[in-house]
């Protein structure tokens, strides 16, 4: 019975194998995953698209296939399961070490312009033995979003942050009580860590990390400072003080009818520090136009481009990382405010955490620390409880 | 006087007739089941791209894996719950729309409407109404309930996925039950009355063996169906909170397309497989028992 | 008397949870967004914006078209195939008829989630991922027709067998006696059918989002889920409009035909 299965099998991917081998020669298409579905992105994306496919004309079509945020990782690894790899994809942050690391990426060094010019803080996530497996064409600090008609002393520390903010919300917009790795933010300010720099030792029981969590619980249900579970609060409608988000989400506060300003981190029992998140954009090593895929993914971050990319997404490129350049493309921010926090960020900061087998890694940790969402609950046992529950999956890697 | 006899032409007939229906199980069922069942032998790397037979590997890390314990608790909790409140809802519904009422059409076009209404928009909307400051609170308040955050606690999350699930589709059982009271001889009522049976005693004695047909037609389609319940859970809850809400289903969605475990998923679709089959064959066995004149 | 205002008094709250969240769904959907979880029952200001906001995001139209053109197409074949093999299945007597039975019967105990990467795989290989092939003939043919074929012949099963008898003697072969027969006799089950079939495709979720990757391509439950913004929070009220759009029509259609329609259901399942 097995055997019959097994031929099956193989009948069925020599199948998808001949059916796709006529695209080699001649005109070739292209087709990249991205989870972003906002016109303007996208029309930046066709517009540079274009003029590639003018300078080629062997490139019939790039196409830019918008599949939703959430779930994005689920359902490219569905379609290349099925055999519909596409040709290049945007991978989150969280997802690189499982796609660095699986082979599935082509390296793409030598197809970089000025390759030597990356930040290095930001393209080591996505090296494996000195090659680059996807170019960071996103590194968005962590910044604090201050509403000043709510808040009239500027806060400098977590202490003063949350004071401030006691009855007038300090939000994290893309925490949700689910992804945790937000926190990171803040708990590198008490120099916590999920885990050790090789991934093999978790840091949720550490010292640091129960004074971070701690003052976190405290700040939620004792000081009401951050809304609890549950409750939704929007910053960028004017209805709370402050927000910890990523730089990029600045655009939201185009029409904004109140005043506002951007901070870096306030500075933690450990200083100052700051946490990036990133997202790469790779080619798929089974795409079947993969030469071509990588020579376009080289046009598509070349200076030029990167320099038009950065009204959305914050470069890594040097040259592109001063405070006038990026001015020009992020009218809504103040020059002193990119320096501080967007170029000084992406230079010191450190990526928010992520692991071989991170989504299951995920998923463990965000109903491990579910306990903790309570007023009255035990952190440093929670804390303890996390990691046993970790402990295996970091080990296995 | 020819080959073509009646009986030769008639099983020519049938084969035809059943051969879409036949050939479309082989292709879309059969062979895509047996595919999952050689999957289930192997360790299946999706982004590596690698495929090596592992025998009963996965099997064995099936037997000792604590969280799909937890899971199979967790479904048979949802399971039962969502079978009990939806059968006695729709029997509850159905005998008072059964009086004689002005208006029952009205009240029975109501509660058969969330029917209609598309599964994704039915969770978005309760997802937010279930918020802590979400409307199911507010009307708790007017009677005086503080509702809790129910999404955020282990049994309120449970209690809220059957419900939401049991109020979008115990109309469809509401209707079937209907249709069989109304079949249900008056005389007999009557009879009963004259012997001085209550109300209960006639409900128990009568009604509840007369409809027994429709019974367990019912619960077979509410408990087949409990245990494929998935995009609700994905939106409402993501299995959650800790794994208080993490049914077989979503289990099996989360190791094969969240972990990339392809095949160790493969696996866990045998179990629920087996699981499903089981539970039907039990019930349909069980019919000669308690179903009355099943012919 | 009291008795009948005990009554009216536990239906009409019995009602709220299946009437509040369709009704909080409509108005909602015209309410700003700083609104939604207000605790009015109307929005203060009635936008209408939400609606068109729609349409500007989402090819959403050409989506209303994808799914019910899929479910239309999907509805009819089920009915034919659930005809055909529910009427040989009761009626005809032929060899191997139980085993056929069972193995079509399989199909009815597997989730879609259990087979959808063999046969994301199979349509793959044929080249037809990104079209609507995958959604039309998977439902038509494979397992969710097994419930349809299943009424089919239990509504079969309980047609008096002198009717046929009749036609028989009056030289109507096996398919002219099911075509002038049973099948216009059949018309209830196949009503069942039409509405389960109808509604199990308009809701389909899964099977979309792994086989469709263009937006024009999409179907409704699927665009629901596109409604967000740049960073992908959930735009709430475009969302509930969406929303609103797709549900409002299907109860119009049922609060109209809705005796054809409940009549039909309870005509399933009770008999054999």
């Amino acid at each position: 019975m097995s055997r019959l299965l097994a031929l099956l099998c193989t009948a069925l991917i020599a199948l998808t194998a001949c059916s796709g081998s006529s695209a080699q020669s001649g005109p070739k298409t292209l087709r990249m995953t991205v989870w972003t579905a906002n016109e303007a992105h996208l029309k930046l994306l066709n517009e540079i698209a274009a003029e590639y496919k003018a300078a080629h004309p062997d490139v019939t079509e790039i196409k830019f296939d918008s599949i939703p945020a959430d779930g994005y990782t689920t359902t490219l690894t569905t379609q290349i399961a099925g055999g519909n790899a596409p040709d290049l994809a945007w991978i989150l942050e969280e997802s690189a070490p499982d796609f660095v690391s699986s082979g599935a990426l082509a390296p793409i060094k030598a197809k970089v312009e000025k390759a030597e010019e990356l930040v290095p803080s930001a393209t080591k996530l996505w090296e494996k033995d000195g090659e680059l497996f996807a170019y960071p064409f996103s590194t968005s600090p962590f910044g604090l979003f201050v509403n000043t008609d709510l808040v009239k002393d500027l806060p400098a520390t977590w202490d003063e942050a949350v004071a401030a903010a006691a009855g007038k919300n300090l939000v994290l917009p893309d925490f949700k009580y689910q992804n945790w790795a937000v926190l990171s933010a803040i708990w590198r300010g008490w120099g916590a860590q999920a885990w050790s720099d090789d991934g093999k030792q978790c840091g949720f029981a550490s010292a640091e990390m129960k004074d971070a969590m701690t003052f976190v619980h405290k700040a939620i249900f004792t000081d009401k400072a951050i809304p609890g579970p549950g409750t939704t609060v929007d910053f960028f409608a004017g209805d709370a003080a402050m927000a910890i988000s990523q730089i990029s989400r600045a655009g939201a506060l185009k029409d904004a009818k109140f005043g506002w300003t951007l901070l870096p981190l306030p500075k933690g029992p450990k200083g100052d520090y700051a946490v990036i998140g990133q997202a790469g954009v790779g080619v798929l090593k089974r795409s079947k136009n993969a030469e071509t895929a990588a020579d376009f993914l080289g046009f598509f971050t070349n200076a030029a481009n990167s320099a038009k990319l950065a009204q959305f997404f914050p470069p890594v490129r040097q040259s592109l990382l001063n405070a006038d350049t990026l001015a020009k493309s992020n009218p809504l921010i103040k020059p002193e405010q990119l320096q501080s926090v967007v170029i000084d960020g992406i230079s010191k900061g450190v990526v928010k955490p992520s692991h071989q087998g991170q989504e299951e890694l995920n998923q463990t940790i965000r109903a491990a620390l579910d306990p903790l969402w309570k007023p009255d609950a035990d952190v440093s046992s929670v804390l303890d409880g996390v990691c046993a529950k970790i402990k295996p999956l970091l080990e296995r890697s | 006087m020819t080959f073509w006899t009646y009986r030769r032409r008639d099983n020519l007939v049938g084969y035809l007739f059943v051969a879409p229906a036949l050939l479309g199980s082989l292709a879309f069922v059969l062979i895509p089941l047996g595919m999952v069942g050689w999957y289930s032998l192997n360790e299946w790397n999706v982004l590596g791209g690698t495929f090596e037979f592992i025998g009963g590997e996965n099997y064995q890390r099936l037997l000792a894996d604590e969280k799909l314990r937890d899971s199979l608790v967790a479904t048979a909790w949802f399971a039962a719950g969502l079978v009990v409140l939806n059968l006695t809802l729709a029997l509850l519904l159905a005998v008072l729309l059964n009086q004689k009422l002005r208006g029952t059409t009205l009240f029975r076009t109501l509660f058969f409407s969330p029917v209609l209404v598309s599964l994704v928009a039915w969770t978005l909307v309760w997802q937010l109404m279930l918020q802590p400051e979400g409307s199911v609170n507010d009307l708790l308040g007017l009677a005086g309930v503080d509702g809790p955050n129910w999404l955020r606690g282990e049994s309120s999350a449970m209690v809220s996925v059957i419900v939401v699930q049991v109020i979008k589709n115990v109309g469809l059982n509401m209707v079937l039950f209907l249709a069989a009271l109304q079949g249900v001889p008056a005389p007999l009522y009557e009879a009963a009355k004259i012997d001085g049976a209550g109300a209960w005693t006639r409900f128990t004695r009568i009604t509840i063996p007369l409809i027994s047909p429709t019974i367990l037609l019912t619960s077979i389609i509410t408990i087949v169906g409990s245990l494929q319940v998935f995009a609700q859970i994905a939106v409402l809850t993501q299995g959650g909170p800790g794994t208080s809400t993490t049914v077989l289903i979503y289990y099996l969605y989360q190791q094969a397309f969240q972990f990339h475990h392809f095949g160790y998923g493969a696996t866990i679709s045998v179990l629920l497989f087996v699981i499903v089959a089981a539970l039907t064959l039990v019930q349909w066995r069980m019919r000669r028992k308690w179903v009355l004149h099943e012919s | 008397m009291s008795r009948k205002v005990w009554l009216y008094g536990l239906l009409c709250l019995l009602c709220v949870p299946f009437v509040f969240p369709t009704w909080w769904m409509v108005t909602s959907s015209m309410k700003p967004i700083s609104e939604i979880f207000s605790e009015s029952l109307l929005p203060s200001e009635w936008t209408f914006s939400t609606y068109s906001t729609v349409f500007k995001m989402q090819p959403f139209g050409q989506q209303y078209w994808n799914s019910l053109y899929i479910a239309v197409i999907v509805t009819v074949g089920t009915m034919a195939v659930a005809a055909l093999a529910g009427y040989a299945f009761a009626r005809i007597k032929f060899p191997g008829q139980n085993v056929l039975f069972v193995v079509v019967l399989t199909g009815l105990l597997i989730p879609s989630e259990v087979t959808i990467v063999p046969l994301f795989q199979l349509f793959q290989s044929l080249g037809m991922t990104n079209t609507h092939w995958p959604l039309i003939i998977v439902p038509i043919f494979g397992a969710p027709c097994v419930l349809a074929i299943f009424i089919m012949r239990q509504f079969f099963l309980a047609l008096p067998p002198e009717l046929e008898e009749a036609a028989r003697m009056d030289g109507l072969g096996r398919a002219g006696i099911f075509y002038r027969i049973a099948l216009p006799l059949s018309r209830p089950a196949l009503g069942a059918v039409a509405i389960f079939t109808f509604l199990h495709s308009w809701n389909l979720y899964l099977e979309p989002i792994v086989y469709l990757s263009t937006p024009d391509m999409f179907t409704l439950p699927q665009a629901l889920t596109q409604f967000v913004d740049i960073y992908g929070g959930p735009m709430w009220n475009v969302q509930l409009a969406a929303a609103t759009m797709t549900a409002v029509p299907i109860l119009v259609v049922f609060v109209v035909a809705q005796r054809q329609f409940i009549e039909g259901l309870a005509h399933t399942g009770v008999k054999g």
